[in-house]
């Protein structure tokens, strides 16, 4: 009794969070005439059709945005990590600044997007840094670099003090035991604040719908135009947001083992 | 931090002229390497943060809409926001919003992580497919969310009207700041529950064994035992989720635009700085945000610090 009640529950949970996610790719494969439907059987009985993803590839920039995203996304990641692996390494090892400078860097996410937004504009306008790649990058190392450094700081945390001392007495020289030693131990909570930074990125809308036009726009800034003048072109939005998901769902899947304690903030051990 | 710098440059640079230690001796010594650690950060944050406080605070104190250029007005902007109904009604609506997210999703996920906390059949893939909504985009949702609700062709009425209820409009002024909230909440509940999995995960067996010796009930235990020990998972889910709660534009973006009566804080800098290209107010607006928002997460920030010394 107990068992089925549990059953039941779980199917309720998985139903909620996937039910919406499956309709997006049921939406991706619908004509318009049956998404604008008003009969009820049309929600579900339908003849699957692929003029959307048609649509998608032949009258938008889809594979452009695509890459625009992929090259932003990777590349934002990347000089993510450069710049919070150290500093996560120097605030856990030393207490570097006292919690405080820790505070301040965790403090760039609180701001609303508008404040950095407003005067990054102007900037990016008179550098010329409007609507380029290189100008969405660094937007995104901004937005995404206080969270890599929370996230690893409890990583580093959890690696303990005495392995780098013992070390020390071996007589190895501190770039020796960060290569040696903090590097191996750090790989997987560094695997999962990547795939967390690749997310984000990913999906950013607010940054890119301001910062870019044409050149580097990406699919989420795409996929927002298919809001036309009087209604959502659901369809191909759809197949757009289908095959977006994609690459996100096989980095979480690939490092699914690490997310559980990479959310933790190193405050639960083993 | 600068000033000590110099004072021991100045003091190690004979040394090193004298062949005692080199310069990469120096600069790995703990003193000099844990600061080498964080410059990369430090010049990041000295862009991304202090220029825009600067600018907008420079602003702040200017009449300035785009096409003429700006004046001084002293405090002007500020008497102006504060004056303003549309103002405190969005600040009223972000904080409305942060609170029911915030708690709805604390409980329901709560909920779900003492569920899911127990071996059973496919656990790994259940758990899996609970963290989809995290992974997919934000705006590319809230426009599905939109079809998914839409007055006469969505999915909700449609069942609704099929099962003898009355169609309803989720875009009412009345209705419509709630249904931006659960669709933040469905995006997002997943995250709390697998920080919260992970925190009961790790809770040491032995305290609970006690208890159920001792004859405790199944509510007495959560209450005395599991709550206290998840404090500081419930700390930085609230402190996370403030933080990206106090940002939300995209559900918005894909639904309403704003309109409606859901035009929250973030929006109302946005419109004001984006589509009238007010920049005086815009820069107002940013710094009053800045502020509030600052003082909500040190409060925060303290308490997770504190009840993460607590667990140790």
């Amino acid at each position: 009794m107990k068992r089925i009640a549990f059953w039941i529950v779980t199917l309720v949970i998985l139903f909620v969070f996937v039910f919406p996610i499956f309709w997006v790719y049921l939406t991706s494969i619908k004509g318009k005439a049956d998404i604008y439907s008003l009969e009820f059987s049309k929600q579900f009985i339908y003849s699957p059709t692929l003029d959307n993803f048609v649509h998608l590839f032949y009258k938008t920039p889809f594979f452009q945005e695509i890459t625009s995203t992929f090259i932003v996304a990777v590349a934002s990641t990347i000089l993510v990590m450069l710049v919070a692996l150290p500093a996560a390494y120097s605030f856990a090892r030393y207490n570097t600044g006292y919690g405080h400078l820790l505070f301040i860097t965790i403090s760039t996410r609180m701001f609303p997007a508008a404040v950095a937004a407003i005067p990054f504009f102007f900037a990016f306008k008179a550098l010329g840094l409007l609507d380029t790649h290189f100008g969405l990058t660094m937007l995104y190392l901004y937005f995404n670099v206080s969270f890599a450094v929370f996230l690893l700081f409890g990583f580093f945390r959890e690696i303990p003090v005495e392995l780098e001392q013992a070390a020390m007495v071996d007589g190895y020289g501190r770039l020796a035991i960060l290569r040696r030693i903090i590097f191996p131990l750090i790989k997987p909570g560094a695997a999962i604040t990547a795939v967390f930074c690749l997310v984000f990125a990913w999906n950013e809308f607010l940054f890119a719908f301001l910062f870019t036009r044409l050149h580097a726009k990406p699919l989420s800034v795409g996929l927002s135009n298919f809001w036309a003048t009087i209604e959502i072109q659901w369809g191909p939005m759809s197949a757009g947001a289908a095959l977006a998901i994609l690459p996100t769902l096989t980095a979480a899947w690939l490092m699914q083992r690490y997310i559980i304690r990479g959310l933790t903030f190193g405050a639960v051990k083993g | 931090m600068l000033g000590q710098g110099n004072e021991v440059g100045a003091e190690t640079l004979p040394t090193e002229l004298l062949g005692g230690k080199t310069f990469w001796e120096t600069l790995t010594s703990e003193r000099y390497f844990k600061w080498l650690l964080i410059t990369p950060l430090l010049l990041v944050l000295a862009i991304f943060m202090f220029y825009p406080f600067f600018y907008c605070l420079y602003y702040s104190a200017h009449q300035y809409a785009m096409p003429r250029p700006p004046k001084f007005i002293g405090l002007d902007n500020f008497r102006a926001v504060l004056q303003d109904v549309n103002f405190w009604q969005a600040l009223g609506r972000s904080f409305y919003l942060l609170v029911i997210s915030v708690a709805v999703e604390l409980i329901v996920a709560m909920g779900i992580a003492l569920l899911f906390n127990r071996e059973f059949k496919g656990q790994n893939v259940i758990r899996g497919l609970c963290l989809l909504p995290l992974l997919i985009s934000p705006l590319a949702m809230s426009m599905i969310w939109n079809y998914v609700l839409h007055y006469d062709l969505g999915l909700v009425n449609h069942v609704l009207a099929k099962i003898g209820f009355s169609k309803v409009n989720w875009w009412t002024p009345k209705m419509a700041l709630y249904t931006i909230a659960a669709i933040s909440i469905w995006q997002w509940t997943p995250f709390s529950i697998f920080v919260l999995l992970a925190g009961l995960r790790s809770l040491p067996r032995d305290a609970f064994e006690a208890a159920r010796v001792d004859g405790a009930t199944r509510w007495y235990t959560f209450r005395r035992l599991t709550l206290p020990m998840l404090m500081p998972m419930i700390m930085i889910i609230i402190l996370l989720r403030t933080m990206w709660l106090i940002r939300l534009f995209d559900p918005l973006y894909g639904t309403t635009h704003g309109g409606v009566g859901t035009e929250t804080f973030d929006w109302m800098v946005y419109r004001v700085a984006f589509v009238f290209f007010d920049v005086g107010t815009g820069s107002t607006l940013a710094i009053i945000s800045l502020f509030l928002t600052l003082i909500i997460c040190a409060l925060l920030f303290r308490v997770l610090m504190k009840s993460l010394g607590a667990a140790e």
